[in-house]
């Protein structure tokens, strides 16, 4: 007799992956935001079980201004990324321009600057002592500064929609031809078309990156606080009771985390809804052809999308520019210096070298990882990897600031006391950006069919020489560009960092900020420039690797 | 070259019986088709084979060896898929290698071998190209030099042409057949494609529901169907209600003796529409006479259907070669005639009741 052929439980490298992902995300992910969640819950002074914070939130004005600011946050930041991005990707899809390999660089380098070096380099054009705002007042223009709700909008406008204008051009490209055209033989004129057949069938992709932008948002953090002033959202908010120089205030600050973390989960879970039913799938047979236009028509949509992108990149060529100017304190002075350099790499060169060793460590956990749950994720499927699944969704809801209260009230104290290591802040990085490797990987394993691995195990390979084989190289671009993706947005975290954060293991994203607040602006200028510079030349090598496929930037 | 049986396989996913106690024998050097519908039991049979899914309960046999206990790794079972699966990071050859590698053979037979399976497949010269540059007739052609290198003992196909346009899935499918030959490699093929079985088969499996409902050579599944289900699946069949009462066979109003033993009761009588007797009957023996309208033509070059409006219901009449009034014929009543030697009857449960060849 051989043995019986019944489906048993084997224990394998998989079944101890499955146990080590879920035991790393209880205890970086449920664990710390329970603190919150338990801190909310309980008075301040007395320890004792109690709902003021929440009652507070309804009674006390300044917490409802800042619910109130957060959806005009969002709203704004999405309506002006989603103007923006859908009209650029509809120009650049449907119309023959000149130069589109630029407009698509410029719209990765505004993509992947930090969001807080846009606000300031904003307010270093039209802040208080603004350049462009000083040299209209001399002509006898005067224009109020950028700060509050303006600045903020202004800022998610042009800072998100690169996200729009990636996903969306994706869509539109994707749009059979044969659809348009049917409409039209249907007798259906052009401008109809676009909104009764063009746009019903990317409303997916554009409802996609709506969510993405409002998300982004409502987590960010770096923005309102810098160009907000008065402005406050949930993020600044919370973070303010949080830090507060007076003992602050950690139960109205975890209560105000859970309102975002809610609102967060509300507009996701609302945007799933709403498209439950309408995915489209078409066969592309016919892709749609860009119209050539001549004269005034095509000078009008140049000036558009070069406009736009132009915009969106203005920041990083500010900061770049800046950082070689003459300075004192916050006001330029006029010619060229390398001081600001030569300040940071005598003063601050600590953070360059923080920020190098937490990214590459948080990175190196997150690729090995993300890759092994990446593929238990999409070729193991059981109710222990789905719900696994589903808990790596929690990382893209929670705003980083949310994340840098959670790890420092639960790592605190023992059995876990990491506060003031730089181990806590590779820790939050982490666990924030575990899923998007995971999920990128989940993606790429789904374009290698299942029976390039069977061929080679029907030609003599074992199991696990197939995968190596054959599974490995194919994803390894994928895994490869992941990873620097990864490496650039950990390279630029700076809310969960600033909460984390001591003297010794301030990172440059941090620096900056601190810089910004004490009017320090040469010195954020030439330290964004250096975090720029790093940051081009990994995104630039993830483009190389990925094919130079947009998509692998998002 | 080698023999595979296949004794009481059975699988079920849950409550549902995707297999119910397979029982094949497919002698050595045999071209096998399974054929059936999507979720028939074709493919999971073809992967159990192979060992990429287990049985429940049953014995895999080749050549008197058991080969169900082996990983897949091991089975030396040559495969080609419907997606092709060629290796898209590897060139054309290094494909072809990819199994003699991990069978460590000397360098100059791997040479040797690639060159000569990518002869047979008509591939020579293509060697360092990417299978992204190559059309899906080259991949499946790269798909099957890759599997035949290996010189395994079965050749499994897994509907090989169906990701093909109609003529390169008939040129292809030559080729399948003669390299077949050539090598005498025990072959099992799967397809939904009934033409395809009948074109490249030494012997066929009709499925169904996990089942094998008739197992035979091209020429007794279409001409000497055992069951309904075999009968409506490869090829068009009419099927007629009709009744044996007392040794007679009713059908509509017309009745005629048949003597069919003890078979009685309700039944349906099957017949090909390229058996079906139009206009005279002289000559043609006994059978079944109906009168009809021909309610549609339908030209289709070297012959035309009529679809026939009868007392017993709708038949489908083959026409050869039609002549050119053939589209007047719309509208007509036409006298037709079902000889009893070509009708088969079938029970309700599907089974062959009586044909009227013996008569």
């Amino acid at each position: 007799m051989i043995r019986p052929m019944t489906r048993r439980f084997r224990f394998d490298l998989w079944t101890l992956v499955l146990i080590a992902a879920w035991a790393i995300l209880l205890l970086l992910l449920v664990w710390p935001l329970s603190s919150i969640l338990r801190a909310s819950l309980i008075d301040n002074e007395t320890g004792a079980f109690s709902l003021v914070h929440y009652v507070d939130i309804f009674t006390v004005k300044a917490y409802q201004r800042a619910i109130g600011n957060t959806f005009i946050a969002g709203f704004g930041g999405m309506a002006g990324a989603l103007v923006l991005g859908v009209t650029l990707a509809f120009v650049t899809t449907r119309f023959r321009i000149m130069g589109r390999p630029l407009i698509q660089t410029l719209a990765v380098v505004a993509l992947v600057s930090p969001p807080f070096i846009g606000a300031y380099a904003w307010i270093v054009l039209f802040g208080a002592s603004g350049v462009v705002r000083k040299g209209l007042a001399s002509i006898g223009i005067s224009i109020p500064p950028i700060y509050g709700v303006a600045g903020v909008i202004l800022v998610f406008s042009l800072k998100f929609f690169p996200h729009v204008f990636l996903i969306t051009s994706g869509a539109l490209a994707a749009i059979n031809r044969s659809v348009e055209e049917a409409a039209e033989s249907l007798g259906v004129p052009p401008w109809k078309r676009l909104f009764t057949v063009t746009f019903p069938l990317i409303l997916p992709a554009i409802s996609a990156s709506a969510l993405l932008t409002f998300v982004l948002s409502i987590a960010d953090f770096g923005t309102p606080r810098i160009i907000g002033r008065d402005f406050n959202v949930l993020a600044t908010e919370a973070f303010n009771l949080f830090a507060g120089e007076v003992g602050g205030n950690p139960g109205m600050a975890s209560a105000l985390s859970v309102v975002l973390i809610v609102l967060s989960m509300i507009v996701v879970f609302g945007q799933r809804w709403l498209l439950r039913k309408n995915v489209y799938y078409s066969n592309l047979i016919k892709k749609p052809e860009q119209q050539r236009v001549k004269g005034l028509k095509s000078f009008g949509l140049h000036l558009l999308a070069y406009t736009i992108v132009f915009l969106g990149a203005l920041p990083t060529f500010i900061v770049v520019l800046f950082s070689f100017r003459r300075t004192n304190g916050p006001v330029f002075q006029p010619g060229l210096s390398l001081q600001s350099y030569e300040k940071v790499i005598s003063t601050v060169s600590d953070p360059i070298w923080n920020t190098l060793l937490f990214s590459t460590m948080a990175v190196t956990a997150i690729v090995i990882s993300g890759t092994l749950i990446g593929y238990l994720i999409s070729r193991r499927p059981s109710i222990a990897t789905g719900s696994l699944d589903a808990l790596l969704m929690i990382p893209y809801i929670v705003p980083g600031i949310v994340m840098g209260i959670a790890f420092i009230t639960r790592f605190n104290d023992p059995p876990l006391a990491l506060t003031g290591t730089g181990l806590i802040i590779v820790l939050a990085i982490y666990v924030r950006r575990l899923p998007y490797s995971a999920r990128s990987v989940a993606a790429a394993l789904k374009q290698v069919g299942p029976n390039l691995e069977d061929a080679a195990i029907s030609l003599g390979y074992s199991p696990g020489k197939a995968f190596l084989k054959v599974t490995v190289p194919l994803i390894l671009p994928g895994i490869l560009a992941g990873g620097l993706m990864s490496f650039v947005t950990a390279m630029n975290e700076l809310s969960s960092s600033l909460v984390l954060y001591v003297g010794r293991t301030i990172t440059m994203p941090v620096r900056i900020y601190l810089s910004v607040m004490d009017g320090e602006y040469g010195t954020a200028s030439a330290l964004s420039t250096i975090l720029l510079t790093m940051t081009v030349v990994a995104v630039y090598a993830a483009f190389h690797l990925s094919g130079r496929k947009e998509s692998a930037l998002l | 070259m080698a023999e595979l049986r296949i004794q009481g396989l059975a699988k079920s996913y849950r409550d549902v019986r995707v297999l119910e106690s397979i029982d094949l024998v497919i002698a050595s050097g045999e071209f096998f088709t399974l054929l059936g519908p999507s979720g028939c039991g074709k493919t999971t049979l073809l992967r159990t084979i192979a060992g990429f899914q287990h049985q429940d309960r049953g014995e895999i046999v080749v050549d008197g060896v058991r080969i169900d206990g082996k990983p897949a790794h091991k089975r030396d079972i040559g495969m080609v898929f419907q997606d092709y699966a060629v290796f898209p990071h590897l060139s054309v050859a290094e494909n072809v290698a990819f199994g003699l590698k991990a069978r460590s053979l000397p360098k100059s037979e791997i040479e040797d071998r690639v060159a000569e399976s990518l002869k047979m497949v008509r591939l020579d010269g293509y060697q360092s190209r990417l299978p992204a540059e190559m059309s899906g007739g080259q991949q499946q052609r790269i798909g099957l030099a890759r599997a035949m290198a290996i010189r395994p003992t079965l050749l499994l196909m897994d509907e090989p042409l169906s990701n093909l346009d109609a003529k390169l899935r008939i040129e292809l499918r030559e080729d399948i057949r003669d390299i077949q030959r050539r090598l005498g490699i025990t072959t099992i093929y799967v397809t939904h494609d009934q033409e395809e079985a009948l074109a490249v088969s030494d012997r066929i499996c009709v499925m169904h529901k996990g089942r094998a409902e008739q197992i035979g050579t091209p020429f007794e599944i279409y001409r000497q169907p055992v069951r309904r289900f075999a009968a409506s699946f490869v090829g068009t069949m009419n099927f007629i209600p009709a009744r044996l009462e007392g040794g007679r066979l009713f059908v509509g109003s017309q009745s005629l003796a048949f003597p069919a033993g003890t078979a009685a009761g309700e039944l349906e009588l099957a017949i090909r529409p390229e058996n079906v007797h139009l206009g005279a009957r002289e000559g043609q023996g006994e059978g079944v006479a109906l009168r009809g309208e021909v309610r549609k033509v339908t030209f289709l070059g070297r012959e035309a259907h009529y679809t026939l409006a009868t007392e017993a219901g709708e038949i489908i009449a083959q026409v050869m070669d039609p002549s050119a009034d053939f589209i007047a014929m719309e509208g007509r009543s036409v006298d037709i005639l079902l000889p009893l030697a070509k009708i088969a009857l079938f029970d309700r449960d599907g089974n062959l009741v009586k044909t009227g060849q013996a008569q």
